[in-house]
């Protein structure tokens, strides 16, 4: 009796470090449909995937808000920390200076990082803490039923509601003013575009910031909203297209872009590539990536890409002056000094 | 004339910024090491140069260490608070002031010594007079009352540790006071001190200094900190003794130190060093502590271990943050919104500053929970004997942490917030480790650590919450109590009212009163407290505020037919308690009681 013929098998893909896709994923999304945060998601775990980091060594931080509920949407398989309005950077600053190890992938809001946590961006910036800080931007409060945030664009109007009047913070021209060694501006839109900038940051050792246009569909969705997923697709210049190769095989072919790049090594020794539109731009020099912000900013359009690079600064933890292990390894007679030692204070106490 | 030996207050009236501390402490440690018990409060504005300053120097034969009722030597160097200071002085006592000042002395019914400190001081140097004009008050002192000089020269080289032209010059200062008594004034006061021989060697430190060792000797891996008087100086000798007893022979560190942007941001960096696995503190006072209560709020909640010292100051608000206070004990143990209840620690000497500092942390991981270390500005600031630290007997306690996977795999079921032993306290896993990711959060969640609003896991999360924290009663530092046999008069008192708590009680009982004391150490309190209250007929709970902060706590946790057994004594002017003020409000209140 011959055998019968085996059903091929489901071919899963693996990554470098032979996971799946689905050992990245997270819990079902409560997000409105359609919300541009559950792009980003769906990019995050793209990007963790591809770039074959263990899903146990990533941390997931965030704040307050919308974009700050995320954490539950992907990497189920990694620890994470909800934590209060605007200040994930100083819980993620204190995480990171025990244990170095971990990757710290940042998720926050402009709700979250503009107002309320806009001095704490500011010093994990000015410390370059190594983490990933995904910004997703919306310029309204979102669970709060709509108010508009600190990055609302000047006239602006969200559904019902008078022009935002009240000039708005660029998050990515402060950062670049404070020296933040990555800075980079995307659209929750633009995954291919997004995807690189991610995997690049995952891969840079300092603080990188992603400012990433997430139109709110429900309350800043409109067309007089200069956020709104309509508007940015019409309005949105693409400085770089960044493409990203990891100094692993890749996974996939990647489709190196037409006409003009650039590339830049991280830390890691990978390689990011930018597809130059406007040639003239240096990522590594602050004035020409200010002076592409506030170009696209006179003509209300965002400009995209990887805005500023700087890999020279040292982050915290060098700064820090630890020892070689994460110090939540370094065992406890390690830590607490001898009895000699107690025993030498008190006798120079007493002399 | 009748002498008085080692009995009575100095007060001395300097400026701030113009070296007078230096002085002060010369002084200080030069009666200490005659064997004097002696004791030195420094009452400083918020101020960097120019305001008024007054050290009070207490010397007593009893152990005494409050300022004392009354000035009985005054140094007079600042014009700015002479006036006051001349009048608020008893007919007998001491003045040595400074002729060159341009006042007048017109005080008739005191001893008066004028010394030229000003011309002395320029003679040796000019360029700064200002600074030596406040060591020959020191020689004019050693001289009337007759301090040794070996005792002297000893407290002069520790205080410049090896500064050999410090030294010089400070000795030549001192001679010169010394002289200028000897060969102008006549003594015409009972004060002198005498030699003592000491039980048991002891050594001279502040609280915060001594806080500091502890939360090494506890293995403290990170401290993120906003400076704020009079907690600075805690996080200042944690980085100090870095170096010395937490580096490796490469130079490398076990212990994190970020200055973080506020106190926000220092909280959050502590409860992250937490959440990671790591011993993270902070140090700060009332207005840090106010600006925390959020994140206070999450790490309860979340439950993630976190310790938090607070040396107290006077609120509310700025308030007057150079002058000592009990006021944050409310704060610290309901702090943040909604329910919470949180382990204080409360320490009453330096020794105990110490000890505390390195159990703060073993406490805080085995409840995982937020731990206060309640200090306040006169014991954390202010210089007091020491007997030496102890080393901890114990291994660290780091709590119910699953750091294999075969003692993971072991658990019938994992759940983050899963009651598994029935104390109240669940088991955790450290992200990296790979086992029971979880997303912390502060939103209502399940044993899993899910996300959840239904009311059966809220109640049952707030119920082990109340259960875990009850479970620590008895597990903290006991309350110490010195009783008598007649259970009269109960005192219940905490922290630095330590150190005036004898002369207190030495005070009531001159009117025949039979009094225990009681000394808190730690919130939740132990039934011990209830037991103590229950013996005594009537029981004062005593503490240095207006509205009797502990009292109030243990009003609401006391058996009903005990409540009205506890009566409050509060009372807060910013100066550090002085026996009789609070003796009298206790006199006035048990009659008070009576009727």
């Amino acid at each position: 009796m011959s055998e019968a013929p085996k059903r091929p098998a489901k071919v899963i893909k693996l990554n470098v470090i032979n996971e799946p896709k689905d050992s990245y994923t997270g819990g079902p999304s409560s997000l409105c449909p359609g919300c541009g945060h559950d792009q980003i998601s769906n990019v995050i775990v793209a990007s963790a995937w591809e770039n074959g980091i263990e899903p146990h060594r990533i941390a997931k931080m965030s704040g307050i808000g919308c974009s700050s509920k995320t954490p539950a949407y992907y990497l189920g398989q990694s620890h994470g920390f909800n934590t209060v309005h605007g200040r994930m950077p100083s819980v993620t600053t204190g995480a990171y200076a025990v244990n170095k190890d971990l990757l710290y992938l940042g998720v926050s809001g402009d709700g979250d990082s503009a107002s309320i946590g806009i001095g704490q961006l500011i010093h994990a910036i000015r410390r370059n803490v190594d983490m990933v800080y995904i910004l997703e931007n919306n310029g309204v409060y979102g669970l709060t039923k709509g108010q508009y945030s600190a990055t609302a664009d000047i006239g602006s109007r969200k559904k019902k509601g008078t022009p935002n009047e009240t000039q708005p913070i660029d998050l990515c021209a402060l950062a670049i003013n404070l020296g933040c060694s990555f800075v980079a501006r995307s659209f929750s839109g633009s995954k291919k575009q997004l995807k690189s900038l991610i995997k690049a940051a995952i891969s840079h050792k300092g603080f990188a910031l992603i400012d990433v246009i997430s139109p709110c569909v429900t309350f800043n969705n409109n067309d007089e909203s200069l956020k709104s997923y309509g508007y940015v697709k019409d309005n949105n210049v693409t400085l770089h297209v960044a493409d990203y190769i990891p100094n692993r095989a890749p996974m996939e072919e990647i489709e190196v872009p037409e006409g003009h790049y650039r590339d830049i090594t991280l830390h890691d020794g990978s390689v990011i590539r930018l597809e130059t539109i406007s040639e003239e731009h240096d990522p590594t020099n602050a004035v020409d990536a200010l002076s592409a912000l506030h170009a696209a900013d006179a003509e209300s359009k965002h400009v995209t890409g990887l805005l500023y690079f700087d890999g020279s600064k040292p982050s915290l933890i060098e700064d820090l002056g630890l020892v070689e292990n994460a110090l939540i390894d370094v065992p406890d007679n390690e830590l607490r000094p001898s009895r000699e030692i107690l025993d030498k204070l008190n006798a120079a106490f007493l002399s | 004339m009748a002498t008085i030996a080692n009995d009575f207050t100095i007060n001395i009236a300097t400026a701030n910024g113009t070296g007078s501390q230096s002085a002060n402490l010369i002084l200080l440690q030069s009666l200490f090491e005659m064997g004097i018990p002696v004791s030195g409060k420094n009452m400083f504005p918020s101020n960097i140069s120019g305001l008024p300053t007054w050290y009070i120097v207490r010397l007593s034969d009893l152990g005494y260490q409050a300022p004392g009722d009354r000035t009985h030597i005054q140094v007079l160097v600042n014009p700015a608070t002479w006036d006051e200071d001349l009048e608020a002085l008893e007919t007998g006592s001491v003045v040595i002031w400074n002729s060159d000042a341009k006042k007048e002395m017109n005080r008739e019914d005191v001893i008066s010594y004028p010394v030229p400190m000003s011309s002395l001081a320029r003679k040796i140097n000019p360029k700064i007079a200002k600074l030596v004009t406040n060591i020959v008050y020191v020689g004019i002192l050693a001289e009337m009352l007759g301090i040794d000089q070996v005792a002297l020269e000893s407290a002069l080289s520790k205080q410049f540790k090896g500064k050999e032209k410090a030294i010089e010059l400070n000795l030549t200062a001192l001679g010169l006071g010394r002289d200028y008594f000897k060969d102008n004034l006549s003594k015409e006061d009972p004060y002198i001190v005498e030699e003592r021989e000491q039980d048991t060697a002891k050594f001279f430190i502040d609280g915060n200094e001594a806080t500091a060792l502890g939360c090494h000797f506890g293995g403290v891996q990170m401290l993120a900190w906003y400076p704020i008087t009079p907690s600075s100086g805690i996080a200042e000798a944690i980085i100090e003794y870095i170096p010395q007893i937490r580096t490796n022979d490469e130079g490398e560190v076990t212990c994190a130190v970020i200055q973080a942007e506020d106190e926000l941001a220092a909280a959050g960096m502590v409860i992250g060093a937490g959440w990671a696995g790591g011993r993270g503190i902070t140090a700060t006072s009332g207005p840090g502590i106010s600006l925390m209560q959020e994140f206070i709020g999450l790490a309860y909640f979340a439950e993630v271990p976190s310790v938090f010292w607070d040396v107290n100051r006077v609120g509310p608000s700025t308030g007057l943050p150079t002058r000592t206070q009990q006021s944050d004990i409310t704060m610290l143990y309901e702090g943040s919104h909604g329910d919470t209840q949180h382990i204080v620690l409360i320490p009453g000497t330096v020794e105990e500053c110490f000890e505390f500092g390195w159990r703060a942390m073993d406490y805080s991981e085995r409840f995982q929970t937020p731990v206060f270390g309640l200090s306040d500005l006169d014991l954390g600031m202010n210089r007091w004997a020491c007997e030496g630290f102890t080393y901890p007997e114990e291994n660290m306690d780091r709590g119910k942490v699953v750091r294999d996977r075969d003692v993971f795999e072991a658990f019938e079921e994992f759940g983050r917030y899963l009651d598994v032993d029935g104390d109240g306290i669940p088991y955790r896993t450290l992200p990296g480790s790979g086992m029971d990711p979880i997303l912390y959060r502060g939103t209502g969640h399940n044993t899993k650590g899910v996300y959840s609003e239904k009311p059966h896991d809220y109640v049952a999360l707030m119920s082990r919450l109340k259960r875990k924290i009850n479970g620590a009663r008895e597990l903290l530092p006991a309350p110490l109590m010195r009783e008598e046999t007649e259970c009269e008069v109960g005192i219940i008192y905490i922290g630095s009212m330590e150190n005036t708590i004898q002369e207190i009680d030495d005070i009531l009982e001159a009117t025949g009163l039979k009094v225990s004391q009681c000394r808190i150490r730690a919130l939740p309190a132990s039934k011990q407290v209830a037991e103590f209250i229950r013996r005594h007929e009537t029981t004062i709970v005593l503490e240095i505020n207006r509205d009797g902060q502990l009292w109030g706590i243990l009003r609401k946790e006391l058996p009903n037919d005990l409540v009205t057994k506890v009566h409050s004594v509060a009372y807060s002017d910013g100066q550090p308690p002085r026996a009789r003020v609070y003796s009298d409000l206790i006199m006035a209140k048990l009659e008070e009681v009576e009727q």
